[in-house]
């Protein structure tokens, strides 16, 4: 059976014709078009297919498409406007957090998460929250510089804006 | 864990979203073993990949109000609705020290973002030996809450996994939460496990220990799983540690109890023999960490 199913993605509103037993990964990529989700493992073990649902993230090897009926899915597209990069892209740039940067945007996505729940983590944090994510070439050493870098930037700037307006 | 190539997709079936838990009974009614249950889908949608399981009919319970309970009613202990996540469970504050041992096993199941979707009454039902959630619910005398058309039932844990992969729910119920009974008054719990390369349990150990330092008042349990198709508590052991005797004694003789109340398998992860050494080897760690010697 086909259903018509409308989610949000990255702010825009999509109507899509999926079957019941397709995977968000899939309907994602191919009939979204939105090619930052990647597969990997479709086991739920290298994190690369992971999508920010309702702002939490998930695995979407994991979910079946139609359960995401009426609701909204963020991708590393999303994350900023167009041409522009979201704070934490900016630093896994500056780290260089990256090799071949097939796993990235998923490792992006759950960074940006993670500093969203917790502004301040420590690196064992940052090591434990990304332990469903796989980096083949083994940048993990540059990934958690950028999230400390950012969380550090971010937190100074939350300092200079509440010494300022004496908050 | 072998996978063939039919892992990329997943069988045909019709998706069902019932907004009540009668609605759901009454399509378990209907539907019976053609139908399955999806709450996290962990489980049911890595089965359904390696085509182990080919439902005609899934039905997400997800929409079903009652189901997202999550309770601590005190004295009366904590209720935990089939949808809890492990990761609000995670963030559950009765969990952080009183249901500790609890707390210690999520912790350490799967990564933190399949535990956004992941539930603990899935974990359970799945009824692997190497599902971890079952041990702990031992040491707190959980019940399992199964709803039917007909009526409600409880059925204890260490009743609930009759076998691998195989509960004591019928083809018509839903497990709809699990009750935990509160543990003694100043207790303190923990869980431990040992993997192979897979992160798959080979053994796991969950504790519990009151007024360590006074014999007669003394609470000890201990609960073991993954090693044996079925988890199990020791009650033999709890009499033992009311003795005035050194607690190292004590511990030497509970560790042979634990080890002669279980036949441990030989399966892909382990042998029997190396499953019997690691259940000593926690079942020490254990019982040191909480009586203090």
């Amino acid at each position: 059976m086909t259903h018509s199913i409308s989610i949000k993605i990255n702010g825009v509103d999509r109507k899509l014709e999926i079957k019941d037993n397709e995977l968000l990964l899939d309907v994602i990529r191919d009939k979204a078009g939105v090619k930052s989700v990647k597969a990997g493992c479709w086991r739920g073990e290298c994190g690369l297919c992971t999508v920010l649902l309702d702002g939490k993230p998930v695995k979407s090897c994991f979910v079946l498409a139609i359960e995401a009926d009426g609701r909204e899915i963020v991708t590393a597209e999303g994350l900023a406007p167009e041409g522009q990069l979201s704070p934490i892209q900016k630093h896994f740039v500056e780290k260089a957090a990256l090799q071949c940067g097939f796993c990235t945007p998923s490792f992006v996505l759950t960074a940006h998460y993670l500093l969203s729940v917790n502004p301040n983590p420590t690196e064992s944090e940052i090591r434990e929250y990304l332990s469903g994510h796989i980096c083949r070439c083994g940048t993990y050493k540059q990934i958690i510089e950028a999230i400390l870098a950012c969380a550090k930037e971010q937190n100074q700037a939350k300092q200079a804006t509440s010494q300022k307006t004496g908050r | 864990m072998s996978f063939g190539s039919s892992y990329l997709t997943l069988p045909e079936f019709q998706y069902l979203k019932p907004k009540t838990l009668q609605e759901a009974l009454q399509l378990l009614d209907e539907h019976k073993d053609e139908a399955k249950i999806l709450a996290g889908g962990i489980g049911l949608l890595a089965f359904m990949k390696e085509r182990l399981v080919d439902p005609r009919w899934v039905v997400d319970i997800k929409a079903i109000d009652e189901l997202h309970t999550l309770r601590d009613d005190g004295g009366k202990g904590l209720t935990i609705g089939a949808t809890s996540t492990m990761n609000q469970l995670l963030e559950f504050e009765p969990l952080k020290e009183k249901y500790k041992a609890l707390r210690d096993c999520i912790s350490l199941l799967s990564d933190p973002v399949l535990r956004n979707r992941s539930t603990l009454l899935g974990d359970i039902c799945e009824a692997l030996p190497y599902v971890d959630g079952p041990t702990p619910l031992l040491l707190f005398d959980a019940e399992i809450e199964a709803a039917s058309t007909k009526g409600r039932r409880r059925i204890s844990m260490s009743q609930f996994i009759k076998g691998v992969a195989e509960t004591a729910l019928d083809p018509n119920e839903i497990a709809v939460a699990i009750h935990l009974k509160p543990p003694p008054e100043h207790s303190k719990s923990l869980f431990l496990k040992h993997t192979s390369s897979s992160e798959f349990s080979v053994v796991n150990v969950a504790a519990l220990c009151a007024n360590p330092t006074t014999p007669e008042n003394r609470t000890v349990r201990l609960a073991y799983g993954a090693i044996a198709p079925t988890p199990a508590r020791v009650h033999e052991i709890e009499e033992l540690f009311k003795r005035r005797t050194p607690i190292s004694q004590l511990i030497d003789e509970a560790v042979g109890v634990v080890k002669k109340s279980t036949e441990p398998m030989t399966d892909v992860l382990a042998k029997a023999e190396y499953r019997s050494h690691m259940l000593e080897v926690l079942t020490i760690k254990a019982l040191r960490r909480l009586l203090g010697s």
